[in-house]
């Protein structure tokens, strides 16, 4: 197959592109994909705390690009799949250390090995995210169901579809009762102001604060109904027609049947 | 200090005219998005007005601005900073008062222009100009650290960190801290704790957090679902004073002002119902 280079991009920070990043490259690394995740955020790099990999760093995407050392010295194998590895960002350096050119060649060389490249996006839509963007080839916009979250996601969306590359949604952080309240605005909603292709739904579980704080991604939890989530996520990238869960029900027995279903 | 100077001016008969007492410019950064920067500057922007001075709250994140939604003001703005830049608008056009309180403005960020369009020194010059206008300039700054960070941090003489109780959001605060430099003393506003989470031992707590930090605690604010509703209806909670969160903003805002009021502090003590019945049995819930 020929290897997909997505960015995972927001527009808003702290909406979950590393979470998002991190959780569905281990899924698809578990489903026997070669994946390789680049983090994008120079300066303030973060992939590698949510996996766990912060003390294995050796070389980063700058000195990459700068020629100091080979990618897969760089490359930071995960463990716990047979077949993800990072490429960390620089901690102490800016963004502007790396040009777009620069950047694009990297995730291409990164494809030569690999059947997925995720490239995490920094917030904002300054240098960082065009060469993000820039390097790959289809996007993921990822939002919470707040107003200010998707009016940044639309800016960023406008700001992708001029490159015309295609863009899928990941709604994140759903939080069904308050949805149900009127509290929240729901997936149509944020469908119907974005207008771009569903990927998938995670709902808002707490769990994700701890697991990384300890660098462990949720998926791994095999009791985690958010694994089921980017299971069905990940399928979905591939091709495959999988059912949307709907967390938008009204009724005491919707609610009742949220607590129970997983995915 | 400022004062200090106006008062000998006047003292003396032949002195030019007194020079305006300047307001005090603080940045609220954090680094990482999403950690409430724009939450707290509409908060503390709300209770500080309360207060009966002089506030204008800037938002500098050009092309991704947000803070004018927070304060339900996002049909009113005419004018943007940009235009106030360029000059194709006056700072008197630009201004948008706020819904909420006679002494509480908003000077927008254009949203379909780019961070790189603002030169630092125009910026500069617009806060040094608000300052002889404000008693608090409170500037919103962009995630990152690119220019949209410079730019928000140049005017500043002062600055907040917002940080949530997660060790990406503390090591990008960190970041962000030592590239703010000696010219600040930048204080901290740990945001989003959950004392449940904290008590299960699930969640770093506020030593857990200043052990890395080491920042002047200017406050705690607790997560709750109330912020998120407020943020959608562009309603700041700092409006309830009766809302705990509501309170500590204004807790906030009297340590800003100077005023030698307690760290607002989210209960940690009160277990759940469902907390206390397992330890009722022994039970520590995992």
């Amino acid at each position: 197959m020929t290897p997909r280079k997505i960015v995972v991009t927001s527009g808003k920070g702290g909406v979950g592109k590393t979470t998002t990043t991190a959780n569905l490259g281990a899924t698809l690394a578990k489903r026997g994909k070669r994946v390789i995740l680049i983090d994008a955020d120079i300066g303030l790099r973060n992939l590698d705390l949510v996996l766990g990999l912060e003390k294995r760093i050796v070389f980063d995407l700058v000195e990459v690009a700068e020629g100091r050392c080979q990618l897969r010295q760089a490359l930071i194998k995960d463990k716990r799949f047979e077949s993800l590895s990072i490429l960390p960002a620089a901690q102490t350096r800016e963004k502007d250390a790396i040009t777009t050119e620069q950047f694009s060649s990297i995730v291409d060389l990164a494809a030569q090995q690999a059947d997925y490249v995720l490239i995490d996006c920094p917030a904002g839509i300054e240098h960082g995210f065009r060469n993000a963007v820039a390097g790959a080839s289809e996007a993921i916009v990822v939002t919470t169901p707040e107003v200010s979250a998707i009016r940044d996601a639309d800016r960023v969306v406008g700001k992708i579809s001029q490159e015309r590359k295609p863009i899928r949604l990941i709604v994140n952080r759903l939080r069904p009762e308050m949805v149900r309240s009127g509290d929240m605005l729901s997936v149509d909603d944020v469908c119907d102001v974005l207008s771009v292709e569903l990927l998938g739904v995670v709902p808002d579980d707490e769990e994700v604060i701890d697991t990384t704080n300890r660098g462990e991604p949720i998926v791994l939890d095999e009791t985690s109904r958010l694994r089921t989530i980017y299971d069905k996520i990940a399928r979905r990238l591939e091709g495959e027609m999988v059912p949307f869960t709907n967390f938008d029900g009204t009724s005491l027995f919707g609610r009742l049947l949220d607590a129970l279903k997983v995915g | 200090m400022q004062q200090t100077q106006a008062v000998e001016h006047e003292a003396g008969t032949a002195a030019p005219a007194p020079a305006p007492r300047l307001g005090r410019a603080i940045v609220l950064t954090s680094g990482k998005g999403g950690v409430g920067k724009t939450t707290t500057t509409a908060n503390l922007g709300t209770a500080l007005a309360s207060r009966g001075v002089k506030v204008v709250l800037v938002d500098a994140d050009i092309g991704l601005r947000n803070l004018d939604i927070l304060l339900g003001l996002e049909s009113r703005v005419k004018h943007h900073l940009l235009d106030v830049l360029e000059e194709r608008a006056s700072l008197d056009d630009a201004l948008v008062p706020s819904k909420y309180g006679d002494t509480l403005f908003l000077l927008a960020a254009a949203q379909s222009r780019e961070k790189d369009d603002v030169e630092t020194e125009k910026m500069k010059a617009l806060i040094a100009g608000l300052r002889e206008r404000f008693d608090y300039v409170l500037i919103d700054c962009p995630a990152g650290i690119e220019l949209g960070f410079k730019n928000a941090v140049a005017g500043a003489d002062e600055a907040i960190v917002v940080c949530t109780p997660e060790v990406s959001a503390v090591r990008d605060v960190d970041r962000v801290v030592g590239l703010l430099g000696n010219r600040f003393r930048p204080q901290l506003v740990i945001n989003r704790l959950r004392p449940a989470l904290v008590r299960k031992g699930k969640m770093l707590s506020v030593d857990d957090v200043n052990a890395i930090l080491r920042l002047p605690l200017l406050g705690v604010i607790a997560d709750e679902p109330d912020i998120i509703v407020t943020t959608n209806r562009g309603e700041p909670l700092a409006l309830r004073r009766e809302n705990p969160t509501g309170a500590a903003y204004h807790a906030i805002a009297a340590r800003i002002a100077g005023e030698d009021v307690p760290v607002p502090m989210p209960p940690l003590s009160k277990p759940s119902f469902l907390e206390r019945m397992s330890s009722l049995f022994g039970g520590k819930r995992a």
